[in-house]
């Protein structure tokens, strides 16, 4: 007897192919948003590492008269120091930026694996951890991010341990939804009647196909880093001046306003803004394609 | 009296691509008669739903319907949307498939049927009440007063079905399409709706446009069948001249396949000189649910399956099949009893010393696509429990990789592929190849065919059957499908709510079934001949309504309920499983007695 042979590879109802020629012929490059993301975030990465190398002044120190208006020879003007504000702008990523990712990833890759364990665990384990982090998200971020700065000292690394600390639950709860649905398909069981152990299960099975979720909330939970870490600066409880950073920059000028001095505040305010949005816009985009696809 | 009520000319239904039109139907022309049951068949994709919803001038985003449909003198495509509202729901009745998925979550069944109603029908509120019970009684509902109140959820896959063509029914519709009705359900359940279905259309003159993939249920009940290729109809004949002489090339094929099915002998008995190679003695599984009540998913489950032979297990859906199957697999712990193989008694085995012990005893799931990681190729998914058990290099993996998709069937250039690139059958044969990769001594088969497209189902029980010979496999065949268990399985053991009710060589079950559920599973099931019908068939001991909840089991026979034999003793007596003929086990204290009057069903 011959053994029966399955059919080639055939194609799927024409109505699914159908949307994914849609897919194909729509470029990645044809989303606006996908495209603005790239660049934004591309150009905020490219400063945090080279900002101060390409910057006209030393951002730091006193480069001219004080209060210059925005000019030839100081692009954004000069500040009540008579610091370039124009340097001091793009320098600021080396700190916001690199503080933001860091916590991203960080809390992503802590919250994803307690995420793992809470739902492949379901029980006390995983209810204690719900609850914590339940209070964690009840508190305002906030306020929460200017306690723990207060009570581990001001400086980036205290910094990046605060805002990992206050991400982390997101994606503890993010990961934790996807791996209690993927858990009970049958590949799973598959894998146990394989002869695999639970340890085995949860990061070569579960793990790779639960990561959709947080991969796209990293991009958000930095855009919200920059926005938090701003945000500290501005009250005096994140990075201490004369370091370059958005949020200590809007603070400083932000009493000059009145005075019709205007450029110290709206530069660095733009700046911030552009990268949240970049960062949004990216994750926003990445939801999409993978939610089509 | 049979008059023309549907007859379309030139009917496209065509969607817009990035690449150009694409016609999911192309330019049919057909006819639909009174009292005529109509079967439409055809492959995934070949536009059976497009046609299906296109007679009702309907058609998915962003599709369009051109051409004419003349029903009853008026030409579909011309009214408005208030005319062809009033003619949809009132004239032509429409039943889809996922029935749970078509009625409405936030209202009872009694307020969507009664609505349906009183948008076509001058009615008030408890006028459509009394008419939704009725209609409910109708399609064999229990306790319709109180079922109407119920909300999809609380019903099952059955009842939601049959809720939805009470609703379909309602308004008394003329022409009702109904777009594969009976995919997922068990065959009592397909059997009860399709006689009820098939009673319709005799005595009211109703048409019906009957969409399947399932060559017996149109034997049975179908009239006339229009076969579709690429959005073409390229059939249009008579049942018996469609089943005696098949014209179109796809009708010839799934003709043979299904002829080839039929001609296959039952699988013989064989020279039982075998040893015993797994003994479930008194099996025992309950699970605790949310509100403290105790389910009874297996109860005092006994069996044996000898080396190289093999089990058919079978029942509905919620009979407890599966967890004995999982039970084996030590997926789930049992409560009470033992599993012995050859020597090793199972359900005391430690975990870690089990996981080895996995190699020999290997599963293949129900849903191909679900049991298969989907970021992971089919070279990496069958050599997963290559290197969990077996010490090789990477040439003897390359190599054994080969064999195996050989021995199902794959070709070589396969290997890399990722499971969304393949199709049902392929998927469930990248799992068969996974289950052999280590040289199992046994097989747990849980419904490896019933999620599968016909034609695929029938190249997969072939292979079995071929595997089965060629490696000496021995194997637990868990289905709902009888005729597939009577084709590759010596042994059968029928479940019906957590016990086994009958047992015994398949030859012997098949023929003089004893037990009253057992016959009424054969007799729902639909061969395909049209020649020897369900309904021209006596059909005696139709079970009424469906499997009841494990949950508070009746102390006495469990089938009482539904039993049309049963009688006090059987409510009061609990039934104990007793030989009535050296190797065949019956619980039932009348077949065992011989007061049941044993028909045989035809071979």
């Amino acid at each position: 007897m011959t053994i029966p042979q399955a059919p080639p590879v055939e194609g799927e109802h024409p109505l699914e192919n159908l949307a994914n020629e849609k897919l194909k012929t729509k470029r990645w490059f044809h989303d606006p948003l996908l495209v603005v993301g790239i660049v934004i975030v591309g150009v905020a990465i490219f400063l945090a590492a080279f900002g101060e190398a390409i910057a006209p002044y030393d951002p730091t120190v006193p480069v001219g008269p004080p209060s210059v208006p925005p000019s030839g020879q100081y692009w954004f003007g000069t500040d009540t120091s008579g610091l370039d504000v124009f340097s001091r702008v793009i320098s600021a990523p080396r700190i916001d930026v690199t503080l933001a990712v860091s916590a991203a990833l960080l809390s992503g890759i802590f919250g994803t694996l307690i995420g793992l364990m809470a739902g492949f665990y379901r029980g006390v384990f995983s209810s204690l951890v719900m609850r914590i982090s339940d209070v964690l998200q009840a508190f305002p971020v906030f306020i929460l991010a200017m306690v723990l700065v207060a009570l581990s000292g001001r400086n980036l690394t205290n910094l990046i341990f605060a805002l990992t600390f206050l991400y982390t639950p997101i994606f503890i709860r993010l990961t934790r939804a996807e791996v209690l649905t993927q858990r009970e398909r049958s590949y799973v069981e598959a894998a146990r009647a394989a002869g695999n152990s639970d340890f085995k299960i949860a990061l070569k099975h579960v793990l790779p196909n639960s990561l959709t979720p947080s991969l796209i909330q990293l991009s958000v939970t930095v855009g919200f880093g920059i926005l938090l870490t701003a945000g500290l600066s501005f009250v005096g409880a994140g990075v201490r001046p004369p370091n370059p950073e958005w949020g200590l920059m809007i603070a400083n000028s932000a009493p000059q306003l009145v005075l019709g001095e205007w450029w110290t505040s709206l530069f660095p305010g733009i700046a911030v803004s552009l990268t949240v949005v970049g960062f949004a816009a990216l994750s926003n985009a990445i939801e999409r394609r993978v939610a089509t696809s | 009296m049979t008059s023309t009520i549907l007859k379309t000319t030139g009917l496209n239904v065509v969607y817009p691509t990035p690449t150009g039109q694409f016609k999911a139907v192309n330019d049919v022309d057909l006819e639909l008669r009174s009292g005529e049951i109509v079967g439409l068949i055809g492959e995934s994709g070949s536009g059976k739903t497009s046609l299906a919803l296109g007679l009702l001038a309907l058609a998915r985003h962003p599709g369009k319907v051109s051409g004419h449909i003349d029903f009853q003198g008026r030409d579909l495509l011309s009214l408005d949307n208030d005319e062809l509202r009033e003619i949809r729901g009132r004239s032509i009745g429409l039943i889809t498939q996922k029935p749970r998925q078509s009625l409405n979550p936030f209202q009872n069944v009694g307020t969507q049927i009664g609505r349906v109603y009183r948008a076509h029908v001058k009615a008030s509120k408890s006028e459509a009440n009394d008419h939704a019970i009725e209609l409910l009684e109708n399609v064999g509902i229990n306790d319709a007063p109180r079922r109407i109140r119920a909300y999809p959820h609380e019903l099952s896959g059955g009842m939601a079905q049959r809720a939805l063509i009470s609703m379909a029914l309602s308004a008394q519709p003329e022409l009702l399409v109904a777009d594969e009705p009976t995919s997922g359900l068990d065959v009592t359940i397909q059997a009860q709706f399709l006689d009820r279905m098939w009673q319709r259309a005799e005595e009211t003159g109703t048409a019906v446009l009957l969409v399947t993939q399932d060559l017996g249920i149109v034997a049975n009940y179908c009239d006339r069948v229009l076969v579709i290729e690429n959005g073409k109809l390229v059939e249009d004949a008579p049942t018996r001249d469609f089943f005696a002489n098949p014209r179109d090339a796809y009708s010839k094929r799934v003709l043979a396949l299904a002829g080839e099915r039929a001609v296959a002998d039952t699988a013989d008995a064989g020279v039982s000189t075998a040893e015993p190679l797994l003994r479930i003695e008194n099996l025992r599984k309950t699970f605790k649910l949310d509100d403290g009540k105790i389910l009874s998913a297996v109860s005092d489950v006994s069996l044996t399956v000898m080396q190289g032979q093999s089990l058919g297990l079978v029942g509905e859906s919620g009979s407890g099949k599966t967890t004995v199957g999982r039970l084996i697999l030590r997926l789930l712990d049992a409560d009470e009893g033992s599993i012995w193989f050859r020597d090793t008694e199972l359900t005391s085995m430690k975990t870690r010393a089990f996981r080895d012990f996995r190699s020999k005893i290997q599963v293949v799931f129900q849903d191909p696509f679900d049991s298969l990681n989907p970021r992971w190729s089919v070279e990496k998914a069958i050599s997963e429990p290559i290197d969990l058990h077996m010490k090789m290099s990477k040439d003897e993996k390359r190599l054994r990789i080969t064999e195996l998709l050989g021995q199902v069937g794959l070709p070589e250039s396969i290997r890399t592929v990722k499971p969304a690139g393949l199709s049902a059958g392929q998927q469930q044969r990248v799992c068969l190849a996974r289950a052999l990769s280590t040289n199992p001594d046994f097989l747990v088969l849980d419904e490896p065919t019933s999620a599968l497209p016909p034609v695929a189902r029938v190249e997969m029980i072939a292979l079995l059957k071929d595997l089965r010979e060629r490696l000496g496999l021995s194997f637990i065949f868990i289905s709902h499908d009888l005729s597939t268990v009577r084709e590759l399985c010596q042994d059968v053991a029928v479940m019906y709510l957590s016990q086994i009710v009958e047992m015994g060589p398949t030859s012997k079950v098949f023929a003089h079934p004893e037990h009253p559920y057992t016959q009424a599973l054969l007799d729902s099931v639909l061969f395909h001949d049209p020649l020897s019908r369900r309904v021209d068939r006596e059909h005696r001991g139709a079970l009424v309504g469906e499997i009841p909840s494990p949950v508070d089991l009746p102390k006495g026979c469990y089938l009482a309920g539904r039993c049309p034999f049963a009688e006090e003793k059987c409510r009061q007596e609990p039934q104990l499983l007793e030989f009535t003929e050296p190797g065949h086990l019956v619980r039932c204290w009348k077949a065992v007695g011989g007061v049941l009057n044993v028909v045989d069903t035809e071979a």
